[in-house]
């Protein structure tokens, strides 16, 4: 019983190979077989068919990916770039208006300067007559001084930067951040509300943010001359040099009001 | 019968989906385990379903018949052989891996002789590189089986 029936596995197997290696010599001479071979992809292809779309779907999702992902570089690269075109904007921008500004400027003396309010105010011998109004920006080469706080016909006071009471607020060139310039009232300049983590270094530039009429933006204050202290909700202080000395001031500069500052 | 026809379907349907990716001899291996696990009344059965399997992989994938139609059923026949000649006693899971194994290897050696070096190479070493694992996974199911039967 055993032998016969591994004689008869047997005689199928050989009879399997004999019929396999039949079909390998006749395939090349038989052309019907290429229409077997069309009829099996036929049948095939209806159950094969959602594996197809499957395959599709997979190979366009791999593309779709490919793309999205170099658009999101392209994307990145333009962002930076019109960052950067902005700042070099803003700057073209400032330097335009410091010219137009430096041909309305009239020059002033220092007539007092009072001891006890010594980092507060000056009172400078231009007034109304001279189309000298309240909250003008006043100069010392090119550098922001303070603003007119009150003005008589003949005369008028200004209040300076280190004057604990002024607040201006200003942009730091290189980062485009913005922030407020305040003083402590004993000659210090500081720059507050800078979130931390902004990349703001010593050497960068602070110049006036567009706030009024009165007070155009890119007038240069000075720079960042070292970090300060960091509040408790996260906000850095920063120590401000200023451009304009405000330990020997005798002649400053100061705007002529015009209509076109009200525009 | 029908587990074949499923497995001969899986693997046409995963060479569908992976395109040129070269892809185990599943339906081997589901013939191999028939082998293995069930009575000898079907290994004419089991012959003649790995003749028609390779003729149908032939005249899917290949173009010319007769190429898969010889290695199945050659691989068949060897399985057989080897099987029925390890007495009761030898027949380890190592052996087993190396008959699931070596079915995966046979048809895998012919192809390869049949394509250009570098991409013979290629196809050979990323088709082993899933057979070996599929090997692995049918000995361990087929110990169970094996076990559980006696």
């Amino acid at each position: 019983m055993w032998g016969k029936r591994m004689t008869l596995e047997w005689v199928n197997g050989v009879a399997a190979l004999a019929l396999g290696l039949l079909l390998l010599g006749a395939s090349p001479r038989f052309p019907f077989l290429k229409n077997t071979v069309d009829f099996m992809g036929q049948v095939l292809s209806v159950p094969e068919y959602p594996i197809v779309m499957l395959r599709e779907f997979c190979r366009s999702f791999y593309f779709w990916s490919l793309d999205r992902n170099k658009l999101r570089l392209s994307l990145e690269t333009l962002q930076n770039e019109n960052s950067r075109l902005q700042i070099v904007n803003s700057v073209l921008l400032s330097e335009q208006i410091k010219a137009e500004l430096a041909s309305r400027t009239t020059e002033a003396r220092v007539t007092l300067r009072e001891p006890l309010g010594w980092w507060s105010e000056f009172r400078m011998d231009k007034g109304l007559n001279d189309d000298i109004v309240m909250g003008l920006p006043v100069f010392q080469d090119g550098f922001l001084v303070g603003r007119v706080s009150s003005v008589s016909s003949f005369s008028s006071w200004v209040e300076l930067l280190t004057s604990s009471s002024l607040m201006i607020p200003v942009v730091v060139e290189e980062t485009r951040e913005l922030g407020v310039v305040v003083g402590d009232g004993d000659g210090s300049v500081f720059l507050v509300y800078i979130p931390e983590g902004r990349g703001i270094a010593p050497g960068m530039k602070v110049s006036t943010a567009l706030v009024s009429e009165l007070l155009p933006p890119g007038i240069p204050v000075g720079h960042i001359e070292r970090e300060t202290s960091v509040s408790e909700n996260g906000y850095v202080t920063y120590k401000i040099k200023t451009g304009a000395s405000l330990s020997s001031l005798y002649t400053v500069s100061v705007f002529k009001y015009s209509k076109e500052m009200t525009r | 019968m029908m587990p074949h026809i499923f497995f001969w379907l899986l693997q046409d349907f995963l060479s569908v989906l992976t395109g040129s990716f070269p892809m185990p001899e599943i339906f081997l291996l589901s013939l191999v385990y028939s082998l293995l696990t069930e009575g000898r009344e079907n290994n004419v059965i089991v012959i003649w379903t790995a003749f028609l399997g390779g003729l149908a992989w032939d005249l899917r994938w290949v173009g010319f018949t007769g190429f898969f139609t010889i290695s199945y059923t050659a691989v068949v026949l060897l399985v057989i052989w080897a099987w029925s000649a390890l007495p009761v006693s030898g027949r380890t899971t190592s052996i087993i891996f190396f008959l699931f194994w070596g079915a995966q290897l046979i048809p895998s050696v012919l192809f390869f002789l049949t394509l250009e070096r570098d991409a013979g190479t290629t196809f050979f070493v990323m088709q082993q590189g899933c057979a070996v694992p599929l090997s692995l996974l049918s000995t361990l199911l087929c110990y169970k089986r094996i076990n559980s039967n006696n």
